[in-house]
């Protein structure tokens, strides 16, 4: 196995051109998981993006309302300010994933490229319809996050890409992030909920985490909440939040394994939607 | 001079370090890295062993192809079934390396390498034919009638009885009878450090690093199948990465490496790698216990009918793996109780003791079935637990050595957790009536054996010429802070500073025999033979000091600097000139621990009060507060009994609310052997741990009062949570651990059942 260390994403680029096969590591808190656990072999040639300052770095368009987030950016630097103020659902989310060390490690961009059903960032790119920049030897391209995202663990990169940096909008509206594990930390989410609300174009998105293949947006939901929100007080009918539950629920396609059983995932999948859009709006009609 | 010729150190002492949170001795060389654990230990020339392991759940290894694994560059040796000498292992005899496999995981072969990514190359290059047969992972299939006898099952002929009094009489025309079927789950110990050897064969003699509960067994179970006398076996284990009951007994890879050492002469490593480590080193078994308790209108129990499987795994290992039977014994004034206990194999790894091993388990059945029975008759269920308050030992009608501690357990944890007071806990609160959290707080009671079999211990004390002080003895220091404690006992007994003391611990070579550190024995054993010790080597010192100065030896006394006479013409002298005159005279005491007095019965009770928050739409539960009054007589050092009562409450929150290893019985396969899946509990799972100190020296117990406290916090804990989620939501849950889901669908029964019956509430 050779270990190759590029410090420009260039450099990074024509390598993986040269080895398609070579194995990206960013973090390592997914690969390094899969080859202890024997599941993964080492390809013969690793390609270490820690270095890659392109990668180590974000900015804040504030004419487009944009933020564009290197891929290299680890979860404990979302968590903080002015990250976090900027995006306060992904910090929320960053602030669940397993511990602080692995947070220090752990990466946006390697948690999409690994795509995994229960990345943690991964509901909230979706709820803010990211933008994602990937880059090749033949160029660079932009896709939306809904067509990276395949399946489990799947993506639409070809072998030769790689993701540079994801962009996401600055919205005005409340945002957040829930889960439930099968403990209160170091866990991979047995389900998870983002819920994003758009003040100025009055919409609302919800997408949610390890109750599918992939990450689901909740169209009905979002609809259905977006409609019985009053804008002009941001209240909302307690019906109505016990309807968006109902259809997350539906929505959700989850699994049983030895973690949960999919009955606890869709019951709880609508919980947290329900408590996320509880805490987006006033609620109207609360039972004392 | 014998434990039992001390005072009893309550009176007129001045115990300057005894009793106080001295820093463990040991605590820089620790956090430095400094101290050397077995897997630190190096020995030119040393080799790495990496264990094969079946794949499959029980059948025959047809053959083993070694010549590809011995081809990879590195690689030294194989050992297989073929290669060595024939060695029983386990209590079943069977062989060390077997050629029917009982379990995934079993121990087929060795690979020996250069290193350890050489052997890990060589272990994928061997190649091993398997002719897979039928297996039984499940206890439930092992006793479906007509199920297949697999592993010489005899469960049907191998009940244990125990009891006393006409329990089924009692049940006919009893007031009440509370009755239920409950689970435990299969837990795993996970130490820190796995379990291991460095094993360096020299000439007819082996030096074998390990990692035990007990030098003094290893080297015996060692010497008696490698045909050795005990002096060409030395077992060294200075420090130990924890063992919680699972390193009583030399295991596998401490073989393996000795029998690679003799074939390669050279020192063999071999250690358990964390899977290997959770499927084959032992395990708290899985158990079922249907139990029904029998009450008067006034709470009053009249029977306890207890019947219990154990699911022991593939394997009978050496010891106690589960003393299930314990509490239904013991905790209560009974005059009726019968315990019948079926151990129950499967092809699943071996059960061993495991802190509190069949306690645990057993405490969590009883008292959810006394919590239920304070429910029902509307006590309160401290007061239920005081009228039944048993103060000897009934099956052997001898009083217990503290009749009274679990009363002033009961009444130190009910001040500590504020049990008295008026509490709105079981309100709802949050914003709706939906979405709140419901509180709730249990109580729950625990017996413990408290060292009532134990081996006597021996140490030696000894001054050095120039005054300081070396204490040699073989016990080991699991990671309790035996080392810390001992000193403390040395130090206070000869009135000297603790800094002048040092301890030689774990090496059969270098100290005098020492029990295995099981069952919270280790400080009741050791600190009395060292206090005598010390006290021998003060007379030792008397004497000598009378002959050299010819003066009347009762006139002379040493108070830690200087030896002293009563009589005139005595001129003070200092410790370190006395015995430079002495030289080469050495001056030392030899102190022993005897077997304990057999007109009590050394017991070690105590309680726990639990306080939990449970969302009831999620299922999640968080333990707010535990508190434990452990009744383990004197404590020695406070901060290190602290630091046991947050290890043991923290192993009783993760068996309560998430650790279960879980076995996918299609395949036989464990499918969480790693700390990734397998749910110990992290920082964010504990909570506020109160230990309510009792600090009550049982001077019956043992000279020294002190009673042992590692098992003690555990016990009760699991029990007070789940005691807790049922006061919280009114659910009793039957099995643990308490999982989001399982407490989820327990809630949507119930309210299935409401609904059905038409009460909406």
């Amino acid at each position: 196995m050779t270990l190759a260390v590029p410090t420009s994403l260039d450099d990074a680029v024509r390598l993986l051109d040269e080895h398609p096969d070579a194995m990206l590591l960013a973090g390592g808190t997914d690969a390094m998981v899969e080859i202890n656990d024997g599941h993964r072999r080492p390809a013969s040639l690793v390609i270490a993006l820690n270095r890659v300052s392109d990668l180590r770095s974000w900015r804040h368009d504030a004419d487009a309302g944009t933020v564009t987030i290197g891929a290299g950016i680890t979860y404990t630097e979302l968590m903080e300010p002015p990250l976090a103020t900027l995006l306060p659902a992904l910090a929320e989310a960053s602030r669940t994933v397993g511990s602080p060390q692995i947070r220090n490690a752990g990466t946006l961009g390697g948690n999409l490229g690994t795509c995994s059903p229960a990345g943690d960032g991964l509901p909230v790119l979706s709820a803010l319809d990211a933008k994602v920049r990937i880059v090749s030897a033949d160029g660079e391209r932009d896709a939306s996050i809904h067509d990276v995202m395949l399946g489990v663990k799947r993506t639409s990169l070809e072998p030769n890409e790689l993701i540079a940096e994801i962009t996401l909008p600055v919205r005005s509206g409340w945002q957040g992030y829930a889960k439930v594990g099968v403990r209160n930390a170091m866990v991979i989410a047995v389900a998870s909920a983002c819920l994003a609300v758009d003040e100025t174009n009055q919409s609302v998105a919800i997408a949610l985490g390890s109750v599918g293949p992939t990450v689901i947006r909740c169209t009905e939901a979002e609809q259905h909440l977006a409609s019985a929100v009053d804008w002009d007080t941001g209240v909302v009918d307690h019906d109505a939040i016990g309807r968006v539950g109902e259809l997350v629920s539906a929505a959700s396609s989850p699994i049983t394994d030895h973690r949960s059983t999919a009955e606890y995932r869709r019951h709880a999948v609508g919980v947290l939607a329900r408590r996320l859009a509880r805490r987006a709006f006033t609620i109207n009609g609360v039972a004392a | 001079m014998r434990a039992s010729d001390l005072d009893d150190w309550t009176t007129g002492t001045a115990l300057d370090l005894v009793g106080s949170s001295v820093d463990r001795v040991d605590a820089v060389d620790k956090v430095t890295g400094r101290a050397r654990y077995t897997a630190d230990v190096q020995l030119p020339g040393q080799l790495t062993g990496v264990i094969v392991r079946s794949p499959i759940p029980h059948g025959r290894v047809v053959s083993i192809d070694t010549a590809s694994a011995l081809g990879v560059e590195g690689v030294v040796d194989v050992l297989t079934a073929d290669d060595i000498d024939e060695i029983s292992w386990y209590e079943d005899d069977a062989p060390l390396l077997p050629g029917i496999v009982r379990y995934v995981g079993d121990e087929v072969a060795l690979v020996v390498a250069e290193t350890r990514s050489d052997a890990e190359r060589g272990v994928g290059a061997l190649s091993v034919e398997y002719e897979p047969m039928e297996f039984l992972t499940h206890p439930d299939d092992v006793e479906r009638p007509g199920a297949p006898e697999l592993l010489g099952n005899e469960s049907a002929d191998e009940v244990e009885e125990d009891g006393r009094g006409d329990v089924d009489e009692a049940f006919d025309d009893a007031h009440i009878v509370v009755e239920g079927t409950f689970r435990t789950p299969v837990a795993i110990h996970n130490s820190l450090e796995p379990h291991g050897a460095v094993a360096d064969w020299v000439g007819d003699s082996i030096t074998l690093y390990t990692s035990t509960q007990g030098v003094n067994d290893v080297r015996e179970q060692m010497g008696e199948r490698l045909g050795l006398n005990h002096n060409q076996v030395r077992v060294v284990s200075e420090f130990v990465g924890g063992g919680f009951g699972a390193k009583q007994v030399a295991w596998k890879p401490t073989m393996l490496a000795a029998l690679a050492s003799k074939r390669t002469g050279r020192p063999v490593w071999v250690m358990n790698d964390r899977s290997g480590e959770n499927v084959a080193a032992g395990k708290r078994n899985g158990t079922e216990h249907t139990v029904r308790i029998a009450a008067d209108p006034d709470g009053r129990l009249l029977a306890i009918d207890a019947d219990v499987r154990a699911d022991r795994g593939a394997y009978a290992v050496k010891g106690e793996a589960s003393a299930v039977s314990g509490p239904y014994l013991h905790l209560y004034q009974c005059a009726r109780v019968r315990t019948r206990v079926r151990r129950v194999r499967t092809n699943t790894g071996p059960a061993v003791a495991f802190r509190a091993p069949g306690y645990v388990e057993s405490t969590f059945v009883l008292e959810s079935l006394m919590d239920e029975l304070a429910g029902e008759l509307d006590i309160d269920p401290i007061e239920l637990r005081r009228r039944n308050h048993s103060s000897r030992n009934q099956q052997e009608d001898l009083e217990w050595s503290q009749p009274e501690g679990l009363l002033r357990s009961y009444e130190r944890v009910a001040e500590v957790a504020r049990w008295d007071e008026t509490d709105d806990r079981d309100e709802t609160d949050g914003e709706d009536e939906h979405d709140g959290l419901l509180h709730g707080r249990g109580f729950a009671a625990h017996d413990w054996l408290a060292a009532s079999a134990m081996p006597p211990g021996h140490a030696g004390v000894e001054f050095n010429f120039d005054g300081s002080v070396h204490v040699s003895t073989s016990a080991q220091d699991i990671g309790t802070g035996t080392r810390t404690v001992l000193a403390q006992v040395v130090a206070d007994e000869l009135g000297v500073d603790i800094s002048s003391v040092r301890l030689s611990l774990g090496d059969t070579s270098t100290g005098p025999p020492a029990p295995t550190s099981a069952g919270s024995t280790t400080v009741p054993t050791m600190a009395p033979a060292v206090r005598a010790a010390a006290a021998a080597a003060v007379d030792d010192l008397l004497d000598a000091a009378a002959e050299h100065h010819g003066v009347e030896r009762s006139s002379l006394s040493f108070d830690g600097t200087h030896v002293k006479s009563s009589a005139a013409a005595f001129e003070d002298q200092p410790l370190g000139d006395l015995l430079s005159d002495l030289s080469p005279r050495v001056v030392h005491g030899w102190g022993g621990r005897e077997t304990i007095a057999e007109d009590v019965s050394p017991r070690a009770q105590g309680s726990a009060v639990a306080e939990v928050s449970v969302d009831p739409l999620t299922g999640e539960v968080r333990v707010t507060s535990i508190t434990v009054a452990p009744d383990c007589g004197r404590i020695l050092n406070r901060r290190l009994a602290d630091s046991q009562v947050i290890g043991g409450v923290t192993q009783g929150i993760g068996f309560a609310l998430t650790e279960e290893q879980v076995v996918d019985h299609r395949l036989g396969v464990v499918v969480n052997p790693d700390l990734n899946e397998y749910l110990l509990p992290t920082v964010s799972d504990t909570c506020t741990i109160r230990h309510a100190a009792l600090d009550i020296p049982d001077l019956r117990a043992n000279p020294l009062g002190t009673k042992g406290i590692g098992e003690l916090p555990l016990i009760a804990v699991p029990a007070a949570i789940a005691n807790a989620v049922r006061d919280a939501t009114g659910i009793r849950l039957h099995e643990l651990p308490i999982t989001r889901r399982r407490l989820l669908e327990a809630i949507a029964s119930s309210e299935a059942l409401d609904h059905e019956s038409g009460d909406h509430r």
